[in-house]
C-alpha cells in the first residue's frame, strides 16, 4: 500500500473515486431532504382551517383529512382552546381547497379498531370556497360509543341466562318437569296419566272409553230397526213412493196442475197483447191532446188580437157616437 | 495539542499503576514453610478494597476509551488533522473500504427489505389492515432496520477488521506513545473517519433502496401511487421522526468510526491478545448500538 500511495497516479485515482463516493452520499442526502421537505408540504401553498371538537381524542399532529377517501389536508397542530373545545388546526393545499365550500360538513369518527378518520362532505359544490382562516365545528361520530351499553346490555343478558340455568332456576324447573312427564308417559298409565297427571284420572278415563264403546253398539242396533222400518218392503220409503209416483199420485196431478197453468199463462198473454195495443192508443192521443194544447194558444193570440180590434172599434164608436158625449155647458 | 498529549500519555501511565496497586494488594509469596513470626497479624487485603479497585480499573478502562474516542472525534473535526497525506490515507481507506462493501450490503439490506415487505404485506391484507402496510414498512425499515443492518454490517466488515491492522502497529521511535496525536492522526484517524463515513453512506443507500421497494411492492410498477406514498412518507417523518432518525443514524456512524478504533488502542496499552482486542471491540461497540437503538425507540414512540 505504501507502493500505491507512493505513485501519483494511483493517488489520484483514489481520490477520485473517492471524490465520487462523497458526492454520491451527498446526492443522495440532498434529494432525501428535498422529498422530505416536499412530502411535509413545505413547498405547497397552503391556507388554515380551524376545525372544533368537543374532544379530540384519536386526532395527532400530521393527520389526514379525506374528501371522498382522498386526502386534502393536514392537522398541523391541536389546540385546547379558551372555551375548553379542542382546535385542530388544518393546512389544506390550495389547490385541494376547491374541494371545501362554506356549507361543507366536517366529521371526526372514530372506528371499533381505535382508527381515527378526519372527513370533510360537501353537498352543494356551487357555494362559495370555504375562506383562509375558517373555523367551523366538526361532528363526532364513535362507533365506540355503544359500547358500553353494549357492555351494560351483554352483561344483563348473561346474568339473566345465569338465572336461567342456575340450579332451581326455570330451566332447571322446566327440565325437571319434563322428566317427570316422561316418566309418567313410560309409566303404565301411559300419556293418558301424564295429561291429567292423577293415576285415578286415566282410570276414569278408560272406563268411560269402555262405556261409550258399549253405547255405541247399541246405537248401531237401533240405527239397524231405523232402517229396516224405512227402507224395508212396507217401510216408510215405499209408501211415500206409491203416494207421490202412483196412479193417483201427488206427481200426476201436479203436471195436470202445470199444463192448467200454462192455458192460463196464454190467455193472460193475449191480454197484455191487447193492453199494449190500448197503449199505443192511449200514446196517440195524447200526441194530438199536446198539438191541439199549442192550437190553442195560437187561437188565444188571435181572439186577444180581435179582442184588442173590437175594443179599438167601440172606443171608436164611442168616439164618434155624438149622443154619447156627455156635452154640459156652463155658463161663464 | 501538547496537553492533549500530556493528558493522554498521563492516562496512558494509569493501567500501569493501577497493576502495580492491585499487585501491592495482592499477599507476597511464601517462600518459608514457616513464616517469620510476627508481633501482628499480617494485614490482608480486604475483599471489599478489591472489588473497589476493580471496579476503578474497569471504570478507569471505559473512560480511557471514551476519551480516546473523544480525541479522535476531535482530530477528526480539526482541520490540521487533513494534511496531504492524511488525505490520501483517508483516500485509500475508503475506497477500499466502501467500494467493495457498498454492493454486498444493498444487496443484503434489499433481500431483508424483500423478506420483511412480503411478511407485512400478506399479513396485512390477510387482517385487513393493508392501508396501514406502507406506513408500517417505512417505519420499520427506514427507520428502524436498515440503519442497524448497516452499522452491523459495517462494524463486521470494515471496523472491526480493520482493527487488526491497529492493534499490530508498532510505534516509529521506541518513545512514541500509542496515544500521541501524531500517531492516531497518522494511523487511527482514516480508520474511523472511513468508518463513520460508510456507516453513512450505506444507510443512506440501504434506506433509498428499501423505500423504494416499499414502494413497488406495495404499488406495483405504476407511478400512479407516488401521490399517496409521498404523503405516507411524509406523515411518517414528522420533524421529531426525522431528528430522531438523523441523529440516530450519525450516532451509529460515530461509535462504528471511533469506539472500535479507541477501545483496540485502549487495550493494546495492556498488551492484550489481538482476538481479545477485537472481540472487546466488537462487543463494546453492539453494547453502544443497542444503548443508541433503545434511547431512539424510546424518543419515537414513548
Amino acid at each position: 500500500m505504501q507502493d500505491d500511495s507512493s505513485d501519483p497516479r494511483t493517488s489520484a485515482r483514489v481520490a477520485f473515486k473517492a471524490s465520487l463516493l462523497i458526492a454520491l452520499f451527498v446526492a443522495l442526502i440532498g434529494v432525501s431532504v428535498f422529498y422530505l421537505l416536499f412530502a411535509r408540504g413545505l413547498f405547497e401553498e397552503t391556507q388554515t382551517l380551524v376545525l372544533r371538537a368537543e374532544d379530540s381524542e384519536g386526532v395527532t399532529v400530521g393527520m389526514d383529512l379525506t374528501f371522498s377517501g382522498f386526502p386534502i389536508g393536514r392537522v398541523r397542530e391541536i389546540q385546547l382552546a379558551e372555551d375548553g373545545t379542542a382546535h385542530l388546526i388544518l393546512d389544506v393545499p390550495t389547490k385541494d381547497a376547491r374541494w371545501l365550500r362554506t356549507t361543507s360538513v366536517f366529521t371526526l369518527t372514530r372506528g371499533l379498531l381505535g382508527n381515527t378518520n378526519l372527513r370533510a362532505y360537501t353537498g352543494i359544490p356551487e357555494d362559495p370556497p370555504l375562506p383562509d382562516g375558517a373555523e367551523r365545528p366538526v361532528l363526532i361520530g364513535d362507533a365506540t360509543g355503544d359500547i358500553p351499553r353494549m357492555l351494560t346490555e351483554t352483561r344483563e343478558l348473561i346474568a339473566n341466562l345465569t338465572k336461567f340455568t342456575a340450579a332451581g332456576g326455570s330451566l332447571a324447573n322446566s327440565l325437571d318437569h319434563m322428566e317427570k312427564f316422561a316418566g309418567k308417559l313410560a309409566g303404565s298409565n301411559g300419556a293418558l296419566a301424564a295429561l291429567l297427571g292423577d293415576d285415578a284420572a286415566g282410570k276414569k278415563i278408560g272406563a268411560a272409553l269402555d262405556r261409550t264403546n258399549t253405547l255405541i253398539a247399541r246405537v248401531d242396533a237401533l240405527v239397524a230397526k231405523a232402517d229396516a222400518r224405512v227402507f224395508g218392503t212396507e217401510g216408510l220409503a215405499a209408501k211415500a213412493d206409491a203416494q207421490v209416483f202412483g196412479t193417483g199420485g201427488l206427481l200426476p196431478e201436479a203436471r195436470a196442475a202445470i199444463v192448467e197453468l200454462k192455458g192460463g199463462l196464454t190467455d193472460a198473454r193475449e191480454s197484455l197483447r191487447k193492453v199494449d195495443a190500448m197503449l199505443v192508443d192511449a200514446q196517440a192521443i195524447t200526441a194530438n191532446a199536446r198539438e191541439a194544447t199549442s192550437d190553442l194558444g195560437a187561437l188565444r193570440a188571435e181572439v186577444d188580437a180581435n179582442l184588442r180590434k173590437l175594443n179599438r172599434m167601440i172606443d171608436e164608436v164611442n168616439r164618434r157616437w155624438p149622443f154619447a158625449r156627455e156635452v154640459e155647458f156652463k155658463l161663464p | 495539542m501538547k496537553d492533549l498529549a500530556r493528558l493522554i500519555s498521563h492516562q496512558a501511565t494509569s493501567p500501569e499503576r493501577e497493576h502495580s496497586t492491585v499487585r501491592a494488594l495482592r499477599p507476597e509469596p511464601r517462600t518459608h514453610y514457616h513464616p517469620p513470626m510476627s508481633e501482628t497479624t499480617p494485614t490482608l487485603p480486604e475483599p471489599s478494597r478489591l472489588m473497589r479497585h476493580r471496579a476503578l480499573a474497569w471504570l478507569g478502562v471505559r473512560w480511557r476509551i471514551v476519551h480516546t474516542s473523544a480525541v479522535l472525534l476531535v482530530l477528526a473535526l480539526s482541520p490540521s488533522s487533513y494534511t496531504r497525506s492524511h488525505r490520501d490515507a483517508i483516500a485509500r481507506n475508503l475506497v477500499a473500504a466502501c467500494a467493495r462493501n457498498l454492493l454486498w450490503s444493498s444487496l443484503l439490506s434489499a433481500l431483508i427489505s424483500i423478506v420483511i415487505i412480503r411478511i407485512v404485506l400478506v399479513t396485512s391484507i390477510s387482517y385487513g389492515l393493508s392501508q396501514y402496510a406502507l406506513e408500517m414498512l417505512i417505519r420499520v425499515l427506514v427507520l428502524e432496520l436498515i440503519p442497524l443492518t448497516a452499522v452491523l454490517f459495517v462494524a463486521v466488515r470494515i471496523a472491526v477488521p480493520s482493527l487488526v491492522r491497529t492493534a499490530s502497529s508498532r510505534p516509529e521511535r521506541a518513545d512514541a506513545h500509542p496515544l500521541d496525536p501524531e500517531r492516531l492522526a497518522r494511523e487511527a484517524l482514516p480508520i474511523a473517519i472511513t468508518t463513520t463515513f460508510a456507516v453513512l453512506l450505506l444507510a443512506t443507500v440501504s434506506c433509498v433502496l428499501a423505500a423504494v421497494l416499499a414502494y413497488f411492492s406495495v404499488h406495483g410498477i405504476t407511478a400512479g401511487g407516488l401521490a399517496s406514498f409521498t404523503r405516507t412518507f411524509g406523515r411518517v417523518f414528522d420533524p421529531t421522526v426525522s431528528l430522531l432518525f438523523g441523529l440516530k443514524t450519525l450516532l451509529f456512524a460515530l461509535a462504528a468510526g471511533m469506539l472500535p478504533v479507541a477501545s483496540a488502542l485502549v487495550d493494546r496499552i495492556g498488551a492484550a491478545p489481538r482476538a481479545s482486542v477485537m472481540v472487546q471491540a466488537l462487543v463494546r461497540l453492539l453494547f453502544v448500538i443497542l444503548l443508541i437503538e433503545a434511547a431512539s425507540l424510546v424518543g419515537n414512540y414513548y
